[in-house]
Formats: structure tokens, sequence, C-alpha cells
């Protein structure tokens, strides 16, 4: 269970988060949704504490951290140990081939021996379809091949929670098929999975729960089903823009 | 012209002896020295803004790349006597050149450093590295392969900057060619050869650093690869 109550975060003056409390079931997809400037990435990156928010709590498998005073060290790694982040720009290693990328993790937290970390990384390289891509660098992969070595890499953790920052965003279509069908698979084995998106039909079709976010607040937290039948004016404008059936040519 | 090849045949065992005994080994060291300098100047410069260690090392980097190394050799060497610090010619040489060649290599690595995208810092965080594990396996592989060419440029300046050495009385290859200078009355000869053999050294550093970029570079894809 990862729950978060309270939750207020705001850069230079600017609130991006207002007193958001939800809660985040293991082993289910949870999308989130919402305008540009909804405050959903920098959620998401308050799970992985790589923003810091002001105020609230926030609890992750049973380890909780509270907010308002600095954090330490092992606080931070603590909470941290709980998820693996995705990120839209993959941020993988340029220096490292696939196969590097994934082992490195494992063996500098002292999870594994670097034979065990080399094995494991071939496993979840062959999990995303890649085994024939271990000792590429990623220069030489596709922006798909890219993005899911660096799914290979946030698994390689073994986080309890999976949490993706459009991972999609920087991909053209059939290379998004590629990634998204790896979170479909991952979303059918019920790995927990936080995902911020634009693709609906991931969406409608994958979500076990829709979180709306409008200007830093929470405007729905529910079933897909629910979100995509909504009469909420801000949910039916959302969701028209993607249906693009209020535009004229 | 046989009597310039006649010259240059005569002389050039004692530039090359010079080159060996003073040019090359103060390049070393000195530049040994000022790596070691830009590493903790720019440790100390990524400390906090309010740190005096981050205060110290910028105005050291202001200093020694704002004044030239003529002029910091003269301080060293002759100045510091006055308040008591006399030094002989080689720790003044070393001290001076390495202190303004370290400003140099500071703002080298400094921009190296920077040059590393923001992604890959938090991509280490949510991995959970420590700061040391960043550094040493994140960082430092990337910033090296940005940080060598100027780094190669600082070398270079470094080699032709321990000709000012001469200056404090010091027998480096352009001093031993000034001296042949003027035995013989054959200037253009002997500069000519002292050219030369600056030019050897700067090719072979040249051959390394190639070698070098092209190593610590294989994971890049060249747009003309």
């Amino acid at each position: 269970m990862l729950s978060v109550k309270n939750l207020s975060k705001s850069f230079d003056g600017n609130t991006i988060l207002r007193d958001i409390s939800l809660d985040v079931a293991a082993g289910e997809t949870t999308v989130i949704l919402g305008p540009s400037g909804s405050g959903k990435s920098t959620l998401l990156r308050c799970l992985n504490l790589l923003e810091t928010p002001e105020l609230g709590q926030l609890s992750i498998e049973g380890d909780t951290v509270d907010f308002g005073t600095d954090l330490t060290d092992e606080q931070v790694r603590t909470i941290r140990q709980h998820s693996a982040m995705v990120f839209q720009n993959f941020n993988l290693f340029p220096h490292l081939t696939a196969q590097q990328n994934v082992a490195l993790a494992p063996v500098l937290n002292g999870k594994k021996s670097k034979a065990e970390a080399k094995k494991l990384a071939g496993q979840l390289l062959a999990k995303v379809g890649l085994e024939h891509k271990a000792d590429a660098y990623p220069d030489n992969l596709s922006g798909g091949q890219q993005q899911r070595v660096a799914i290979a890499r946030a698994l390689a953790v073994a986080p309890d929670y999976l949490l993706f920052d459009e991972p999609t965003s920087a991909l053209d279509p059939e290379l998004e098929a590629e990634v998204i069908q790896v979170l479909m698979g991952l979303a059918a084995e019920k790995r927990s999975l936080v995902v911020v998106t634009h693709n609906m039909a991931f969406a409608r079709r994958v979500a076990d729960r829709i979180i709306f976010l409008d200007g830093g607040t929470v405007a729905y937290n529910g079933a897909p089903a629910g979100f995509f039948a909504s009469d909420h004016a801000r949910i039916q404008r959302f969701l028209q823009i993607f249906e693009m059936t209020d535009y004229k040519i | 012209m046989d009597r310039y090849i006649e010259l240059w045949v005569e002389s050039l065992p004692q530039l090359l002896l010079a080159a060996a005994q003073v040019t090359i080994p103060l390049t070393i060291i000195a530049f040994v020295l000022s790596l070691v300098i830009g590493l903790f100047s720019t440790a100390a410069r990524n400390l906090g803004r309010f740190n005096p260690l981050n205060w110290l090392a910028t105005t050291y980097v202001w200093i020694f790349r704002g004044t030239p190394l003529l002029v910091q050799l003269f301080l060293v060497f002759y100045g510091l006597p006055r308040v008591g610090i006399t030094l002989d010619t080689w720790s003044a040489a070393i001290i001076a050149l390495s202190l303004n060649t370290g400003a140099y290599v500071a703002e080298t690595f400094r921009s190296a450093y920077a040059s590393i995208p923001r992604g890959q810092f938090e991509a280490a965080r949510t991995l959970n590295f420590t700061r040391a594990q960043t550094l040493r396996h994140v960082v430092i592989p990337q910033a090296t392969r940005i940080a060598l060419p100027p780094l190669g440029n600082d070398l270079i300046d470094l080699v032709k900057g321990t000709s000012l050495v001469s200056v404090i009385s010091m027998v480096d290859l352009f001093q031993s060619g000034k001296q042949v200078a003027a035995r013989t009355f054959e200037p253009l000869a002997m500069y000519l050869e002292v050219a030369a053999i600056y030019l050897v050294i700067f090719t072979l550093l040249s051959i390394g650093q190639q070698y070098l970029e092209k190593r610590t570079s294989r994971y890049v894809r060249t747009a003309n690869a």
C-alpha cells in the first residue's frame, strides 16, 4: 500500500500540489491523468522523493515519512527502496551497455554479486525483448528500445512500485506500442504500476484506477469506467481534446 | 644551408638534454599537481554557495586565470623572498606553473561536470546510488570524455609555458637554444630548431590525446560513423 496524506508542494511560491491525499493499492495499475501543469509529474516525483514536498505524509509498504522538516539520508533511502522511476527521456547511462545499465544498481546497492547481477540483467532484457541488444550502447538503440532497457533497469532493483513519468511521450506511435506492450505485460503480472501518461487507450484498457489532477488537486479518483463516463465539466473538456471533437477544420 | 645543418646536428644533443632534464619533467610534475589542484577546486566550488572553501577556490581561479604566468613566476621567485620565503628555481617554477595550470584545469573540470545532464543525476538518485557511487560510476566516466579536449589544451599551454622559466635562470629547452644562439650568432637557425622540438613534443601529445579521446568515446555514435 502506498499512501499520501495532505501533500503540498510549491516551486518559488507557485503551488503545484494542494493538500493531496490518495491511496494506491499494491498489485494495481494506477494511471495519473491531467492537463499540462496540473502537477501529475510532480506528484509522481514526490513518491520517489526526487521532489521533496513541503507538507504532508508519505507511506509506502509500512515505511512512513513526514514532510515539513528536513529528511535524513537514511529516511530518503528507505522510502526510495520501495520504488523505481522510468523517465520520459529514458536517462540511461550512455557510457554503459544495455546489460551494464541494468546490472549496475543491484551491485551498487549491495544486493547482488556482479555475476548474479549480470545474469539478472540478461533475464530482464529478455523480458523486455532485448536479449540480443545486451552489448549495445544506448546511442545505438531506438527510443523504444532505450525505454525498454530503462524499464529493465528499474525492475532490476526489485521495487514494490514502478513509477512511469510519461514513458512514451518522446516516442512515435510504433515505438510507443513496443513500450506499452511491456507495460501491459507488467500489469498482467499484477505488478504495482503508477503511470503518468497521455495515452488514453492505455488508461482505458489497462488502468485499475484513474487519478485525474487539475490545478494541483485530485478531481477524480476511481475506476476508469466512471472517469470516461464522467459528467464533470473539466474532465469532459480534457477528454474532448483527445477525441478532437471540439476542433473545426 | 650546410652551415645550418651542421649547427643543428651539433646542438641537437644539448637541446634534447635540456628538454629531457627541465622542460619535460617540469611539465609532467606541474601537470599532475594541476590535476590535483583542479579536482580539489572543482569539489570546493560544488559546495554550498556560503561555504568558505567555495570562496577560496573561486578566488584562486579568478586570480590565477586573470594574471599573466610571467607575473606569477616573478612574484613567486623574486617577490616571496621579501616576505621571508626563498625558493630554489625548481620549486618556484613548479609552484607557479601548477597553480597557473590548475586554475585552467579547474575551469575544464567545472564545465565537464556542468555538462552532465540533470537526468543522469536523477536516474542515479532513483536507483538509490550514494553520492560517491554516482560520482564514480555515472559522472566521472562521462565527464572525463568531455574534459579531454580542453585538458589537452591546458597541457599544451603548459608545455609552452615552461619556456618562461628561462627568466628565472633555469636552462630549459628555450634557454639552452638561446645560449647556443648567443655563442654562434645564428639566432634564426637556433630558434627554428627550438620551435621544431616544441612542435615534436606537441605532436606526440596530440597523438596521445587522440588515442585517449577515441578510447573514452567508444559509446558515442558520431555523425560520420
